[in-house]
């Protein structure tokens, strides 16, 4: 593209006056902002003794947990729609037939392996039943690989650990259970 | 005069180790200098030690503390100079050449020259060597051109060199003798005389009384250069028309 | 061993160790102030080692200065091997020499009879302030060095920008000294504090070109921003240190930062009158008292720290100049504004006698020599603003404005 093409628009500079030219104000507005910055309030948050304030913890996508019903049996019904829909490939389920009448098949194993998931909440999406879910929990830590795969038992103690601060969102957001 | 009472005629004459020392000197540096050639440069290094170490120990006064920070000084500067001629890179012949300066300066200071040895560093060290540094590095990023490995007359230059430092020597040689007594009457500068003199201003009315009309002819000269720099430089940049701000 | 030599080691152990730590806590400083400024807060866990004790960070330098030591000191296979081990320590060597002529307060009072002692390492160097250029211009030969020994464009291209920065910008701090050794008649930075503070004017005061023309050539001597194009990051990486790691950087940084204090001295000392504030420090001849001589190295430092603060302030305030504008700026500013400054001193010291005597008393003279040379550096500034000489036109020519109208 050369220079006289007409698609090109010419943007003028804005014309100094000679204070600006003189850099003084702008000097003095750097010098002012950065001073103000010096003892305005801090944003850090020091993390392990401050825990940070997180907006909805509703739809904030954390670690998973499987949803149990009223009877305490897992809501799921392993329909694989999570882990089809999953793009990290991190869930991992095998379906066998489901001891109670009300559905066909129930999940023997329920895996999600947390080093691989990119908590992006598509699962949580894809469930019709509303049985995973992603918590508010953000400190995820472990100290080896095997730790970080939840398994169902894993998964539903999650529910029970946080099922009283975040009731099932499918309630809470007016959802179809 | 027989042969034989030539070379005892010139065996004792008082000068032939100095006369040894510039021979060995030039042939060492010959050697030494990056000829084209291969080969001959550990001989040379070796010849060249020799020539040193035989100076060194014709020289007199080189025993002591004051003494020693001398010999230190001086041998930095020796070595440091053949290290500037004798290397092919010429990055490495630049820094050479530095602590070449490095050692001139120390000696400067040595003598008590404080701001003359201090100034050898700003304005050599400091500013033209390093723009010949920048030069050097733009030209020739790797420092391998032909050109620049193979030193100009190696033969010629090791020469007059020797025949400079021996007819120099020869002649300090002369004076040394009388010097030597000299040197053991004079009274031995101590520390506060040298540190307490106001050097620069010694050196500044000196050099704005005695010396004012050739300190005044050699700023009338750089200003001169400087403007003649600036109006060579400025030759065939284009014109903008217009302004800056407009 | 004589008593002389033992009290100058003594001294430059002293002087080594304090200025060590001193860059190992201005590196704390640092991050702390550029935490401040984006609103962080800055290292602040660690405290002393094996105790939980945090002391709001101050264990900092310790930890880094372990990290350094235990990195691998990596040396590229493509570099020139002794050039590249040369380089930082060259550097480190000259920024570390040239605090030897540099008064870190006015001097201690005998002790056993033995002193007073001067507090410089090496004091009555009559050529101080030369002295203090010549070191800091062999600073430039690790500077290029490592740039051309790293083979590396990013390493290179820094060392040349930084090369022709420091040879620039040292001649305009050269003129923004000469001022202050017309008024002291000396290049001791011994004389120039005591003459400051006989006559309680500091140089600021009566020599404004002068002192902005120093210290905006410090800054750029210091490398540091607006003028720390040797190393910009966004467009260099690292600049001349990119290869370099471990111990080796660990020179760099620390040489940088004792540019850095080197730099905030000779402000101080030149400028900002020393050890010297009205009313507290005393008499400038005759005998010290330890209280004095505690409370002038104190006055010292803390107007030192005040300037490094001011460094550290400015890093985050202003932008970056451009190549192009950093030589206008040596060359087309602070060049001639530094000769406006010699001439206008000269002037005022050899009419000041006779202003005294015209004025009645130093007090009012001091006025007015206040006055006439803020003004004149009033009127340079706003020429210099009216010229604009770092105004550039970057449009290509024959694509003005105006052209498609």
């Amino acid at each position: 593209m050369k220079s006289d093409d007409p698609d090109i628009t010419w943007v003028e500079e804005p014309k100094l006056g000679l204070t600006g030219r003189m850099y003084l104000p702008l000097l003095v507005q750097g010098l002012t902002t950065t001073a103000r910055h010096l003892i305005s309030p801090k944003v850090t948050v020091s993390f392990p003794e401050e825990r940070p304030q997180i907006g909805n913890p509703l739809i904030y996508r954390g670690v998973h947990r499987l949803n149990k019903d009223a009877e305490g049996r897992v809501k799921c019904v392993a329909c694989f729609l999570c882990a089809t829909a999953c793009p990290a490939h991190c869930i991992d389920i095998i379906a066998a037939e489901s001891p109670w009448p009300d559905r066909e098949k129930y999940p023997e194993s329920f895996v999600i392996d947390e080093l691989r998931c990119i908590f992006c909440g598509m699962c949580e999406e894809a469930c019709p039943v509303d049985a995973v879910e992603l918590t508010s929990l953000m400190d995820l830590t472990g100290r080896s690989r095997e730790e970080m795969i939840f398994d169902k038992e894993k998964l539903l103690s999650v529910y029970d650990m946080t099922k009283d601060a975040e009731p099932m969102k499918s309630i809470a957001l007016g959802g179809t259970v | 005069m027989s042969f034989s009472e030539r070379v005892t005629y010139v065996l004792s004459h008082p000068g032939w180790p100095f006369a040894l020392v510039a021979l060995l000197g030039a042939a060492g540096m010959f050697l030494l200098l990056p000829r084209g050639a291969r080969g001959g440069r550990r001989v040379g290094g070796m010849l060249a030690v020799a020539a040193f170490v035989l100076l060194g120990a014709k020289l007199p006064h080189l025993t002591g503390l004051r003494e020693g920070v001398f010999a230190m000084l001086a041998t930095v500067t020796v070595v440091s100079a053949v290290g500037s001629v004798t290397f092919r890179s010429p990055v490495y012949c630049a820094i050479w050449f530095a602590l070449t300066l490095a050692g001139t300066a120390g000696l400067f200071m040595f003598q008590g020259a404080q701001f003359l040895g201090v100034a050898t560093i700003v304005v050599y060290a400091g500013a033209i060597l390093v723009t010949m540094l920048f030069v050097l590095m733009l030209a020739q990023p790797q420092g391998l051109s032909t050109y620049d490995r193979v030193s100009w007359e190696p033969l010629l230059g090791a020469g007059v060199g020797g025949l400079l430092v021996g007819l120099l020597t020869h002649l300090l040689r002369s004076s040394l003798a009388t010097a030597d007594a000299g040197f053991a009457a004079a009274k031995p500068m101590t520390e506060n005389a040298v540190l307490v003199n106001e050097h620069v201003a010694g050196l500044g009315a000196q050099l704005f009384s005695k010396h004012l009309i050739a300190v005044e002819a050699g700023g009338s000269l750089l200003l001169v250069a400087v403007v003649a720099a600036v109006a060579i430089t400025s030759q065939g940049v284009p014109k903008r028309q217009g302004g800056r701000y407009e | 061993m004589p008593e002389y030599v033992i009290v100058a080691l003594v001294k430059i152990a002293l002087l080594i160790g304090g200025l060590m730590t001193a860059a190992a806590y201005f590196v704390l400083l640092e991050r702390w102030m550029a935490a401040w400024i984006q609103d962080r807060k800055g290292p602040n866990r660690v405290g002393i080692p094996l105790t939980k004790i945090k002391l709001f960070g101050l264990g900092q330098p310790l930890a880094d200065g372990v990290k350094f030591i235990l990195k691998e000191e990596y040396t590229p296979g493509h570099v020139d091997k002794f050039l590249y081990s040369l380089a930082p320590i060259s550097i480190l060597a000259a920024a570390l020499a040239s605090f030897a002529v540099v008064p870190v307060g006015d001097r201690l009072p005998a002790i056993f009879g033995y002193g007073p002692f001067d507090l410089t390492a090496a004091p009555g160097i009559d050529v101080g302030m030369i002295y203090v250029f010549a070191l800091s211009s062999i600073a430039v030969y690790g500077v290029i060095l490592g740039g051309w020994a790293s083979n590396n464009k990013y390493s290179f291209l820094g060392g040349l920008r930084s090369s022709a920065q420091l040879i620039a910008y040292e001649l305009p701090m050269g003129l923004g000294i000469l001022g202050i050794v017309l008024a002291s008649g000396s290049l001791r930075l011994e004389t120039i504090i005591n003459a400051q503070a006989s006559s309680g004017l500091w140089n600021v005061f009566w020599q404004p070109i002068g002192f902005v023309v120093f210290v905006i050539a410090a800054f750029a001597e210091a490398a540091r921003l607006p003028f720390d194009l040797p190393e910009a990051e966004q467009e260099l990486i690292g600049g001349y240190h990119t290869e370099y790691s471990g111990l080796r950087l660990l020179m760099y940084l620390v040489a940088e930062f004792l540019h850095m204090i080197m730099a905030a001295f000779l402000i101080v000392i030149l400028f900002l009158g020393g050890w010297h504030f009205w009313g507290l420090t005393g008499d400038a001849t005759g005998e010290i008292t330890w209280g004095q001589a505690i409370l002038r190295h104190i006055i010292l430092m803390s107007k030192i720290t005040g300037v490094i603060l001011f460094f550290m302030l400015v890093r985050w305030s202003w932008p970056r100049f451009r190549f192009d504008q950093l030589m206008a700026l040596a060359w087309k500013v602070m060049l001639p504004l530094g000769m406006v400054n010699l001439v206008v001193i000269a002037v005022l010291v050899e009419f000041q006698p006779q202003l005294i005597e015209r004025a009645g008393g130093r007090g009012m003279a001091s006025l007015l020599m206040i006055g006439a040379s803020w003004l004149i550096g009033i009127i340079c500034w706003a020429a210099v603003a009216w010229a604009s000489p770092l105004g550039t036109d970057n449009r290509p020519v024959y694509g003005k404005i105006g052209a498609m109208e």
